[in-house]
C-alpha cells in the first residue's frame, strides 16, 4: 500500500473536494487508484490530475468517500495502483462529455484544444466547468439552473460533432448509454469510461465485469464500437452480493 | 501433438484447466468468456441459500507471491444465481456449481438446486477459511462432512467434488470422511494475515484472510500427493498454478485435473492458453501422449 501526505485541498462543489498529493509515478488520463481508509473502507478513485502533483476528486456518497473527503492537508492517504487502461491521446480539437463526477476522470484531458459538455443536477454541482474558456464550455443541468435544461444529448444535438477528432465521455451509465446511442452510426470517434462496483481493482473478484471484460483491467476506457457490443452495457449490473439488477 | 484432454469424475474436459471457485465467476458473462478464452470448465463462486453482500473492502490484498482475500462469501443466493449459470452454459462447456452452507439440509437443498440449473458437477466448499459458521468450521468436523457427502450423493446424479481445507489438523481424516464424493479438490486457501505498517492495522477489513497463489503451491502439492497416495481417489489440484510446469507438478503428485485462480491476477484471462501451451510443450518434449500417463508418477513408497 502506498502512503503519502495530502498536500492540498480544494472545495469544488458543495459535496465534492479535490485532494492533492505528491506521487512520483507515471499515470495516464483515465487510470484509477484504490484508496484505503483504514477501519472505513476502500474505493476506486480516478486521478483528476495525472501530471506533476497528482489529485483525486471525491464526492461524498457513502461512508468511505465521506471519510476521504474529510481528509485535510497533512493527513495520510493510503492507496494502491495505478490501475486500468487510459484514454487514447488525440490530435486536434477534442470534446469532453462529463456527467457529475465523471468530469474527474476527464479533468486530465483538459487542454487548449478541448471543449466540454459538462452536466450536473444543478448549477452548483457542475464540476470543472470554470476550467474552460467561455466559448469552449457547454453547461447542461437537470433543473435548468445553468445552460441547457436536460441531458448532454440535448446539447450534443445542436453541435457539429464531426469537427472533433475525438469525444471522451464519462458519467453515470444511463447518460453514457444515451450518449452512445446518439453517437452510434455518426462519423465520430469516441471513448467511454465505464463505472461499476470495484472490490479488488486487479481482475480477480468479478464485481466490475461487463460482458466478461473486467473494467479494472480491460477498461475502464472502451471505444464506442466495443461498448456497443456489450450486452450488459446500460442494461444490467451486479450488486455487491452479485445479484443482477436493472440499470 | 500430445493429447491434453482430461477426465475427472466422469467429466470429459478438452484440457485439464478449470477456473477455480471465487475468481471471476460471479457474472455469467465472465464465466462464458473465460471458457471461450481457454478454460475447459468453470467452478462458480460459492453460493449459499441467502444473499450475502460479503465483507466491506479491502477484501483482497497483494502479498509476496500471492494474494490474501476475505471476500466473505458474497453471493446473490441460490435462487438468483440460476440466471448466471444459464448465461455461462451458452459457452457449451461444463459448469460446476460451488456451494456452502452450515447444515446438512441446506447443503442438500443447494446441491439439488444446482443440479436443476443443469450444472455438470457440484463442488462442496468445506473449506472457506474466513467466515464463521461456514467453510472450515464445517469442513473440520469429520462426522458432519461424512453426513453432508452421504446425503447429497443420495439426491444428485451429477459428480460431487469435495473441496478440502489445509487449515485442519488432519486433512486425511476429513478426506476419508468425504470418501463418497466422486473426487477431491485440493486445496483451498491457507489462513493468513497482512498488516500495513504505516497504518499499523491489518489490511483486510476482516483482518484474517486466505492466502492463495504461488506462495501456497508447495502446500497444495504435498496434500495432493499425500491424499492420492493414501486414498487413490481422483483429485483436482489447485493452489498457485501459474505455469504449465506447476500444472505438470500437480499432475505428477496425483492430480487428474487442475484449477486456476490467482494466476489470473498476474497473467489475465490468457493464463489458460498460456498454461495449456506449456503443458503441451512439456509433453511433446518428454514424449508423453496423454495426461493420464503422468498422473501420480512421482508417488513412491
Ligand atoms: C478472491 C478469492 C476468492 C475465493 N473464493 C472462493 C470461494 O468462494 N469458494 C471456494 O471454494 N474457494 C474460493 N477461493 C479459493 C480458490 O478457489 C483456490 O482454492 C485458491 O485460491 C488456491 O488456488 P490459486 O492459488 O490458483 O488461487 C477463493 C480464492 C480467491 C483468491
Ligand atoms: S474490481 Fe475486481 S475484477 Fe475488477
Amino acid at each position: 500500500m502506498i502512503c503519502v501526505a495530502v498536500t492540498g485541498k480544494r472545495e469544488e462543489t458543495p459535496l465534492v473536494s479535490t485532494l492533492y498529493f505528491e506521487w512520483d509515478q507515471i499515470v495516464k488520463p483515465g487510470q484509477f487508484v484504490m484508496v484505503w481508509l483504514p477501519d472505513v473502507g476502500e474505493i476506486p478513485m480516478s486521478l483528476s490530475i495525472t501530471e506533476g502533483t497528482k489529485a483525486i476528486t471525491v464526492k461524498e456518497y457513502g461512508p468511505t468517500s465521506k471519510a476521504l473527503r474529510n481528509l485535510e492537508p497533512g493527513d495520510r492517504l493510503f492507496f494502491r495502483g495505478p490501475y486500468g487502461d487510459s484514454f487514447t491521446p488525440a490530435e486536434g480539437e477534442v470534446l469532453l462529455v462529463g456527467g457529475g463526477t465523471g468530469m474527474a476522470s476527464l479533468r486530465p484531458l483538459i487542454s487548449l484544444n478541448s471543449s466540454a459538455v459538462v452536466s450536473a443536477r444543478n448549477e452548483k454541482e457542475l464540476l470543472f466547468d470554470d476550467e474552460f474558456e467561455r466559448e469552449r464550455i457547454f453547461r447542461v443541468t437537470d433543473d435548468g439552473s445553468a445552460g441547457v435544461k436536460g441531458t448532454p444529448v440535448d446539447q450534443l444535438r445542436s453541435m457539429d460533432l464531426e469537427r472533433f477528432s475525438m469525444l471522451y465521455v464519462c458519467g453515470p451509465e444511463k447518460m453514457l448509454k444515451a450518449v452512445h446511442d446518439y453517437l452510434k452510426g455518426r462519423n465520430v470517434k469516441a471513448e467511454f469510461s465505464l463505472e461499476r462496483l470495484m472490490k479488488c481493482g486487479i481482475g480477480i473478484c468479478d464485481s466490475c465485469s461487463v460482458d466478461g471484460y473486467q473494467l479494472c483491467r480491460d477498461g475502464p476506457v472502451f471505444d464506442i464500437e466495443s461498448i456497443g457490443r456489450m450486452r450488459e452495457f446500460g442494461v444490467t449490473k451486479l450488486t455487491d452480493s452479485g445479484r443482477r439488477v436493472k440499470i | 501433438m500430445p493429447d491434453i484432454s482430461a477426465k475427472i469424475a466422469g467429466l470429459e474436459l478438452e484440457n485439464p484447466l478449470i477456473l477455480a471457485s471465487g475468481i471471476l465467476d460471479e457474472n455469467g458473462y465472465t464465466m462464458r468468456r473465460i471458457m471461450e478464452e481457454g478454460a475447459a470448465a468453470v467452478v462458480t463462486k460459492s453460493i449459499g441459500i441467502d444473499e450475502r453482500a460479503g465483507y466491506r473492502p479491502p477484501v483482497i490484498a497483494e502479498v509476496d507471491s500471492g494474494l490474501l482475500n476475505a471476500v466473505g462469501l458474497a453471493n446473490p443466493g441460490i435462487e438468483s444465481f440460476g440466471e448466471e449459470i444459464e448465461i455461462a452454459l451458452t459457452a457449451g462447456k461444463p459448469v460446476i456449481g460451488s456451494i456452502f452452507a452450515s447444515t446438512v439440509e441446506d447443503f442438500v437443498n443447494l446441491a439439488e438446486k444446482m443440479e436443476k440449473f443443469s450444472v455438470s458437477g457440484v463442488e462442496l466448499n468445506l473449506s472457506c477459511p474466513h467466515v464463521e459458521g461456514f467453510g472450515t468450521e464445517v469442513g473440520s468436523d469429520a462426522s458432519l462432512v461424512e453426513e453432508i457427502v452421504t446425503e447429497i450423493k443420495k439426491k444428485i446424479s451429477v459428480p460431487l467434488f469435495a473441496k478440502l481445507s489445509p487449515n485442519v489438523s488432519n486433512m486425511l481424516e476429513i478426506a476419508k470422511a468425504a470418501e463418497r464424493a466422486d473426487a477431491y479438490v485440493l486445496i483451498n486457501t491457507v489462513r493468513g494475515m497482512s498488516i500495513d505498517i504505516n497504518a499499523r492495522k491489518p489490511v483486510l477489513s476482516n483482518r484474517y484472510g486466505g492466502l492463495s497463489g504461488s506462495a501456497i503451491k508447495p502446500v497444495g502439492i504435498r496434500y495432493v500427493y499425500e491424499v492420492k497416495k493414501e486414498t487413490g481417489k481422483e483429485i483436482v489440484g489447485v493452489g498457485g498454478i501459474e505455469t504449465g510446469y506447476d500444472a505438470i507438478e500437480y499432475i505428477m503428485a496425483g492430480a487428474s485435473a487442475l484449477q486456476i485462480g490467482t494466476a489470473l491476477f498476474r497473467h489475465g484471462r490468457r493464463v489458460f492458453d498460456l498454461v495449456n501451451g506449456q503443458i503441451n510443450d512439456f509433453m511433446a518434449r518428454e514424449k508423453v501422449d496423454r495426461i493420464d500417463e503422468l498422473i501420480g508418477v512421482a508417488i513412491s513408497g
